[in-house]
């Protein structure tokens, strides 16, 4: 990957990478294995993107599909390695923030299903239903009613700590 | 005062430390380790296969009554075995302090010599294995039975007891696996490891293209 390519077109949106990626991952080790295989596979599929959407969007989608994958991954190896302990992992990132709430929202954002995960950080992002029903694959109609849902669990989840 | 959580989204990334991106210095480290590992399982397994059957084998061949054959076949197969050993410790002197692109294209250098030197040895392997393979039909045409009897009479020209045709015609065969020795190997190997050689292939392109 060239240093052109990764400086214009992924470190302006490795803001979101690095959200998607702290969502979906339990210690800064699989953080940094899901930031590079985000990162490497934006540029495997570059020349699959078709202009029909923006770049951010592409990013986005093949962000929470990588996340979704390398996820799906580690489960299917954590069922064979079941002594792994994933309590531990949880509590070693759970100060990856210096911000204590940004840390306890996470937290919560994990309690989430795969999916919602995805949805609630595209919300945190301001995106539009229709680019979040678009980056998820799902009708926009269904996505503020998810959202509601999302959100009330996750004030559950933070117990009172949020309005 | 509680916060919304969109609040808290947006105040805890003010800190600039909360979003450095990581370095793409490690992309694949873990990967090429995965996969050297994945490949020396598999050829280790491959050994303990191919022992165990010549074990077997040998078994089979002195309940046939052809004990000979079975230790022949037995010790090409151990020289199988011990090749493969050889081969699966000269990958291990592979410095690991290198880095994962240096390390997978010595490791994938001493791969591919390794089966290059393994197809040479292989011409002369499958055609003896294969003679030996016919040593019980030589030794019960040689028996004294009536089949023996009835080919002693049938004038054919005969050396050592069997039709010097039905020589010939092995020797033939012998000659023509020795000359397809190479390819039967090859599509061996292809069969068992193609798909790790063919990752292991695409992982050095992607990274030289990645060096670039």
């Amino acid at each position: 990957m060239s240093s052109d390519f990764y400086t214009a077109s992924i470190l302006p949106y490795a803001a979101i990478i690095i959200k998607i990626c702290r969502a979906y991952t339990n210690s800064q080790e699989d953080f940094e294995d899901y930031y590079q295989e985000v990162c490497l596979q934006i540029w495997r599929s570059k020349d699959n993107f078709n202009e029909q959407s923006q770049w951010s969007t592409w990013v986005y989608r093949l962000s929470l599909n990588v996340c979704l994958t390398l996820l799906k991954k580690k489960k299917n190896t954590h069922q064979y390695f079941a002594s792994d302990a994933l309590p531990d992992e949880v509590m070693e990132d759970s100060h990856a923030f210096a911000d204590e709430s940004l840390n306890q929202l996470y937290d919560a954002i994990k309690q989430l299903s795969e999916v919602d995960r995805g949805v609630i950080l595209l919300y945190l992002e301001e995106k539009s239903y229709q680019e979040i029903a678009d980056i998820i694959g799902t009708n926009p109609n269904n996505i503020g009613v998810r959202i509601k849902r999302i959100k009330e669990r996750l004030k559950k989840a933070l117990d009172g700590k949020v309005n | 005062m509680e916060k919304s959580i969109e609040t808290i989204w947006k105040k805890g990334f003010l800190d600039s430390d909360a979003l450095v991106a990581p370095k793409l210095n490690n992309l694949y480290n873990q990967k090429s380790k995965t996969i050297i590992d994945k490949l020396k399982r598999m050829m280790r397994i491959n050994i303990y296969a191919v022992a165990i059957y010549a074990l077997l084998n040998t078994a089979l061949y002195a309940w046939l009554g052809a004990p000979y054959a079975g230790v022949v076949i037995f010790f090409l197969l151990m020289g199988v075995c011990w090749n493969s050993i050889r081969q699966e410790k000269a990958m291990q002197r592979i410095d690991v302090n290198l880095s994962s692109y240096e390390y997978l294209k010595s490791f994938n250098h001493k791969l591919k010599t390794a089966i290059s030197g393994s197809t040479n040895a292989m011409r002369f392997l499958y055609p003896l294995a294969f003679l030996a393979c016919l040593m019980p039909i030589v030794q019960a045409l040689k028996a004294g039975n009536e089949t023996s009897a009835a080919i002693a009479d049938s004038g054919f020209h005969l050396t050592y007891g069997i039709p010097t045709f039905g020589w010939i015609i092995a020797l033939g065969i012998a000659v023509l696996i020795y000359i397809f020795g190479g390819k039967i190997y090859q599509w061996d190997i292809n069969l068992i490891y193609g798909r790790i050689f063919r990752k292991i292939d695409s992982m050095i392109a992607e990274m030289e293209e990645l060096r670039k």
